[in-house]
């Protein structure tokens, strides 16, 4: 069997790549696709850990198809919302969204 | 029902009655003007009776609190035990001279506010709950409600000079609020520090003293904690330097505002020095008095110095409050019997004194739209009455023997020199300066040749004379008949811990 | 009625005020006669105490009277009267004076304003000063003494349609107060050294050593400040010729007989314990001295006659506390006795002057008027005469007791300073007398429109005139035995033991000699209104003449120091208060919580990718803490 660091250092760097992407990224798909990065390394982190050391209860396998659930929901929504956003801006650009400030 | 039982009922009504007619006012229409006067006017009488049985029917050789009721409120609770919180009501010697004044300036307050015109309904209304705060504080001998009726007392003060003062009144009323109030954070702090020392779970005052007097509060607890008292109660008593917001607030004050306020909410922040202060932590009152004694010197001659250079005469008024709360507030420093009576006869003396000055500059600021010294001269020709009764204030004022000034202000000289010479020297000095600046006034607006623009000024209308009277009457009282003021004030002072006699 | 009723003396026209200030405008005649009915009460009432007094015989002496009235702390106050020698010449000048002043107001005051209110204060002041000279306790006569300053400043002020009668009225109630300020310091350290107000106590107490040196000569010396403010002594008196703003025989009772020497009865009342304090005594009679002389050469150049007298006033209230500075109390109320006859006199001629010359009260304008006013011209003189001390007019005795008391007492620097202010007291008197009366008439319109005041004025004129002849001489055993006293006056009043008197020719010869060089000096100069020889020596010295005339700077000196002191000191603090603790202190905290929140906001950025790296620092910082603080 792969040594479980393998596992956790690529739900990392996976992680890492999607919290980059959601700091840096100016279109908001983009950002909500970096979420589903950050979303999918975290899945991957639980599956690692359950498969390794919780066989038998699989609880973080259990965890990861919650998370898919609620992925589903939370891009809907958002998906949605930047919908709205652009037909009322005619821009996805995150930096353009800014009205709600002092 | 025994008698002494029924005289707390008594305290109860008082109390209970001006938020009676608020409430009731609520649902006069706001057009019917006449109504709302008549009503309050009755209230207004009701409660001067009220305020003079109340002093009268304190028996001067009884026990220092008397017509006691209590009804108890929050018990067992959470850290409140036995008594927790209570609705326990009561008088001592001070507390039923100042109801008395209490009473005297609210009437005359209330015949003053008479040709109010502008949403009167809604003035009276925050009026009378101002009152009811003001009876309660000096009532209660519980801190919780203590606390409760002193920000009912402070708070209707934002929206009655907020809406009907005068010059930059939204500045006057937000800064007096926001000191006041900030005052008050000050004694809360002192409340939950005190009622949590205790460890009686009790908000109760005289339980508090008893336990005072057998020593739970340490003497640097009470060291630490008094200053949250004097410096919060201080505030509202024009403690110097936290005084500022008193010349401001009464120059934008509406007249009957400015009468109620600096006649007798400014002697509230006095009232809670003595009742917060000095009875539940007399060892920090004996630690801090010298300190309250350099300020109150300072803001009696500060006050007196000031006033004289002023032109409007609100401000000379004001300055000199602050200088006269510093004559009571050296009377409380130094802490024996002659002093602390003479503190509060000042209180008394000086509350009835200002609400006849502002009476009387209302009436005529609003004939003449002006409050600047130096456009008037020789007004005495046209508003005689006026003038008798202004000079019968400014006498006061000075501290002419047969008016109430002499009387509190020599008991407060006396009590000094027993203790810190040199300050009652520089009272007596400062008491001489109010000679000037009130003289000054008098020259200038009252006396020497009349200016053209003032020959048609009307002089004080028959309300306005029977309000200016009553507070006349009271102050020849106190200026010729020391006796029953300071029999009743005498064992209530003594009893007080910490004072010499 | 007897000795031990003596307050109703004061309460008689304590009533008779309220009734007048009531009512006084609508009754008939403004109420004047009922004025005139009260001071003639008291007038015979005194007599009627008198005689009482008088029949209980010496042992009685002091008598008192006392109820309780308060209780201050653990002390007992009690309010009463106290009745001895002292007051017995008080209340004869008071109560004289007061009818006197009273009926020739009636003929003055004709047709002023305010007449009814006039008369209504002159009662208040009356029964004010009566109470003043009868309390037993310092405490009474601390209210008595506020209460005359009161009933004075309104006098003062009763033009007050003219803002220079405004002014006065005003500096003489500040000037005084600024005394009064030291009196009422005074009167609590001796309360606290004696424990009682009561003035009889404090003199028993006293001498019996319960004050240390020290403490009771500096206590003393706050009392007599306020003897100095009320009695005008320098550097007090800058207030007393400006109260000449007020009506002439205001003048005449107020600020020559009675009010002004309000201070000489307190140093009197109170000499026996002057006396124990080391050096007091020397102090009262430096400020005498000092006064008598200063305003002796002031007068030289005043030529509005009420200031003359004025000024005359201050000298001889100075004369008075240098008697009593050698501790003869006798000497110094036998001047004050004297000396209200003939000062009042003085007071209501220059009032018979004014109103018989239409209102014109400078020498510059007067002059001649001996024939045109043959009876006042004459009580003038009679007045002039005593007040310069011509044997054996009144004056010339009390002023001979003086010198005498000084030479006796004091030692000889003393007496040559006092008899020269004897001889300028008769200096300027004569040149007064000279210039309004004899002499060319300086100006011919005012002088033909002249008059003889009627006899309303003329009478009581004549009275203190008679006064001014005889009143010397109840200091002769003899005279005093004839009319029921003890003795004579230094036999009646006295500290510690009667001295018969005795004529001592030598100093008789001595003074009338003063008097003469006095007399004559002034003669010489402006007889015949010539004043060349006057102008030649102003013009001689002209920065002398200017500083007296300018009254040596004092009015100059007080206003600069009030202008730049005290008001200076005034908008400095005012300024302070706005711009200090209101602008920078409480204004400025507010600023400050606003500013905060005007640099704050900025977070606010509404940036979501901000609230996010806000986020993520946010988590990895507590991630880390969290691992620091388990380790």
């Amino acid at each position: 069997m792969v040594p479980l660091e393998n596992y956790l250092v690529l739900s990392g760097i996976i992680f890492s790549l999607g919290v980059y992407g959601v700091l840096a990224r100016r279109n908001a798909v983009l950002v909500l696709m970096s979420i589903e990065l950050m979303l999918n390394a975290v899945s991957l982190n639980f599956v690692a850990f359950a498969a390794y050391l919780d066989p038998d209860l699989i609880t973080g396998v259990i965890v990861a198809i919650f998370v898919i659930a609620v992925a589903a929901a939370e891009v809907g929504l958002a998906l949605a919302i930047v919908i709205r956003l652009f037909r009322n801006r005619s821009t996805a650009n995150v930096d353009e969204a800014a009205t709600l400030r002092w | 029902m025994g008698f002494d039982e029924a005289q707390g009922y008594v305290l109860l009504t008082t109390l209970a009655l001006p938020l009676v007619v608020a409430a009731t006012l609520l649902f006069v229409p706001g057009s019917q003007k006449m109504a709302v006067r008549y009503l309050s006017a009755i209230n207004a009488s009701l409660l001067l009776g009220l305020s003079i049985y109340v002093f009268l029917a304190y028996q001067a050789g009884g026990d220092p609190i008397q017509m006691e009721l209590r009804w108890a409120w929050i018990e067992n609770v959470g850290f409140l035990q036995e008594n927790g919180i209570s609705l326990h009501l009561g008088v001592d010697g001070i507390s039923a001279l100042m109801t008395l004044l209490t009473g005297i300036v609210a009437f005359a307050g209330t015949l003053v506010a008479w040709k109010l015109e502008y949403r009167t309904k809604d003035f009276f209304i925050l009026m009378w709950i101002l009152i009811a705060g003001v009876y309660g504080t000096f009532f209660a001998l519980d801190l919780f409600f203590f606390f409760f009726f002193y920000e009912l007392a402070v708070v209707p003060l934002y929206l009655l000079i907020g809406i009907w003062g005068s010059t930059r009144k939204e500045y006057g009323a937000m800064k007096l609020t926001l000191m006041l109030v900030g005052g008050s954070v000050g004694i809360w702090i002192g409340i939950f520090a005190v009622v949590h020392e205790a460890g009686l779970g009790t908000f109760d005052l005289p339980t508090l003293w008893a336990a005072g007097e057998s020593g739970v509060f340490s003497p640097n607890f009470q060291k630490a904690i008094f200053p949250f008292f004097a410096i919060g109660c201080g505030v509202l008593a024009g403690l110097w330097p936290l005084h500022t917001w008193s010349p401001d607030g009464h120059m934008s004050a509406p007249t009957s505002v400015s009468m109620v306020h600096a006649g007798v909410l400014m002697k509230l922040g006095a009232f809670g020095i003595i009742r917060l202060g000095i009875q539940i932590l007399p060892d920090g009152a004996e630690f801090w008095m010298p300190a309250l004694l350099v300020l109150g010197t300072v803001g009696a001659l500060y006050g007196a110095i000031a006033a004289l250079t002023q032109r409007d005469f609100k401000l000379i008024s004001g300055y000199s409050s602050v200088s006269h709360m510093g004559f009571v507030l050296i009377g409380l420093a130094t802490l024996n019997e002659i002093g602390m009576t003479g503190a509060v006869l000042q209180m008394f003396s000086h509350g009835v004194m200002t609400a006849l000055v502002f009476l009387l500059i209302g009436a005529l600021y609003d004939q003449a739209h002006t409050r600047d010294l130096s456009d008037f001269g020789g007004i005495a020709k046209v508003m005689p009455l006026w003038v008798v009764a202004y000079v019968v204030a400014g006498l006061a004022n000075v501290g002419l023997p047969g008016l109430s000034g002499f009387t509190a202000e020599f008991h407060i000289f006396v009590g000094a020199f027993r203790t810190y010479p040199i300050f009652g020297g520089l009272a007596i000095l400062a008491a001489a300066i109010a000679a000037a600046y009130m003289l000054r006034m008098f020259g200038v607006v009252f006396f020497g040749p009349l200016k053209p623009r003032w020959r048609d000024l009307k002089d004080i209308s028959p309300i306005e004379a029977i309000a200016a009277s009553l507070l006349i009457v009271s102050m020849l009282a106190m200026g010729l008949w020391w006796a029953p003021f300071t029999d009743r004030l005498a064992p209530t002072i003594l009893n007080l811990p910490g004072v010499t006699s | 009625m007897g000795a031990e009723e003596a307050w109703i003396l004061a309460a008689v026209p304590a009533i008779t005020f309220l009734v007048l200030a009531a009512t006084g405008r609508y009754l008939p005649r403004q109420g004047d006669f009922i004025g005139i009915l009260a001071a003639g009460a008291i007038f015979v009432l005194f007599f009627v105490v008198l005689a009482d007094f008088l029949d209980l015989g010496e042992a009685a002496w002091p008598i008192v009277n006392n109820i309780a009235w308060t209780e201050i702390g653990e002390f007992e106050l009690r309010m009463g009267i106290l009745v001895d020698p002292i007051t017995i010449v008080m209340l004869a000048v008071i109560t004289t004076v007061a009818f006197m002043v009273n009926v020739f107001s009636v003929g003055y005051m004709k047709g002023e304003p305010r007449y009814w209110w006039y008369f209504a204060m002159l009662q208040l002041f009356v029964a004010s000063m009566l109470l003043l000279v009868v309390a037993d306790n310092l405490l009474l006569l601390y209210i008595s003494w506020e209460l005359v300053g009161l009933s004075s400043f309104v006098l003062i002020g009763h033009y007050w349609e003219r803002r220079s009668a405004v002014e006065a009225a005003k500096k003489a109630f500040i000037t005084t107060r600024v005394g009064d300020v030291g009196l009422l310091i005074g009167i609590i350290l001796l309360w606290e050294a004696t424990g009682t107000f009561n003035i009889l106590e404090i003199i028993e107490a006293v001498e019996a050593g319960a004050v240390g040196e020290v403490r009771l000569f500096v206590t003393m010396m706050f009392i007599f400040l306020g003897a100095m403010g009320k009695s005008a002594q320098v550097p007090f008196h800058v207030w007393l010729p400006d109260a000449m703003e007020g009506p002439t025989p205001v003048s005449a009772l107020i600020h020559a007989a009675t009010m002004v020497v309000a201070g000489v009865y307190l140093v009197a009342r109170l000499l026996p314990v002057f006396e124990v304090a080391e050096g007091a005594l020397l102090v009262v009679t430096f400020v005498g001295l000092i006064t008598a002389l200063f305003s002796g050469v002031v007068a030289f150049a005043q030529t509005d006659i009420k200031k003359v007298l004025a000024y005359s006033t201050i000298s001889q209230l100075g004369f008075m506390f240098v008697a009593l500075g050698t501790g003869l109390v006798g000497v110094g109320m036998f001047h004050l006795f004297t000396h209200a006859f003939f000062k009042a006199l003085l007071f209501l001629g220059a009032g018979s002057v004014i109103i018989g010359s239409h209102h014109h009260q400078e020498m510059g304008q007067l002059g001649g008027l001996w024939r045109k006013m043959p009876i006042t011209a004459m009580t003038f003189l009679i007045g002039s005469l005593a007040l310069a001390g011509l044997f054996p007019l009144a004056g010339f005795w009390s002023k001979d007791e003086i010198l005498h008391a000084v030479d006796s007492h004091r030692g000889a620097w003393a007496y040559v300073l006092i008899s020269v202010a004897a001889i300028m007291t008769a200096f300027y008197t004569t040149r007064l007398f000279i210039r309004t009366f004899l002499g060319q008439p300086q100006d011919a319109e005012i002088h033909s429109h002249t008059r003889e005041t009627g006899p309303i004025m003329t009478l009581p004129l004549v009275f203190l005139a008679i006064l001014s002849i005889i009143a010397g001489l109840v200091v002769f055993n003899g005279v005093g035995d004839a009319i029921g006293f003890p003795g004579g006056f230094p036999e009646f009043v006295f500290l510690h033991e009667p001295e018969r008197f005795h004529v001592d020719w030598g100093l008789v010869g001595f003074s009338s000699a003063l008097f003469v060089i006095g007399t004559f000096g002034a003669a010489w100069i402006y007889w015949r209104g010539r004043l060349d020889r006057a102008t030649a020596a102003a013009r001689w010295q002209p920065q002398l003449s200017e500083m007296v005339q300018r009254k040596f700077y004092f009015d100059d000196l007080y206003q600069f120091a009030i202008d730049r002191g005290v008001l200076g000191l005034s908008y400095l603090v005012s300024w302070f208060d706005r711009f200090a603790v209101n602008d920078t202190g409480v204004d400025g905290s507010a600023n400050m919580t606003r500013y905060a929140g005007f640099v704050l906001k900025h977070v606010q950025t509404g940036r979501v990718p901000n609230y996010a790296m806000a986020i993520a620092v946010g988590v990895v910082a507590l991630t880390l803490i969290t691992l620091a603080v388990r380790n």
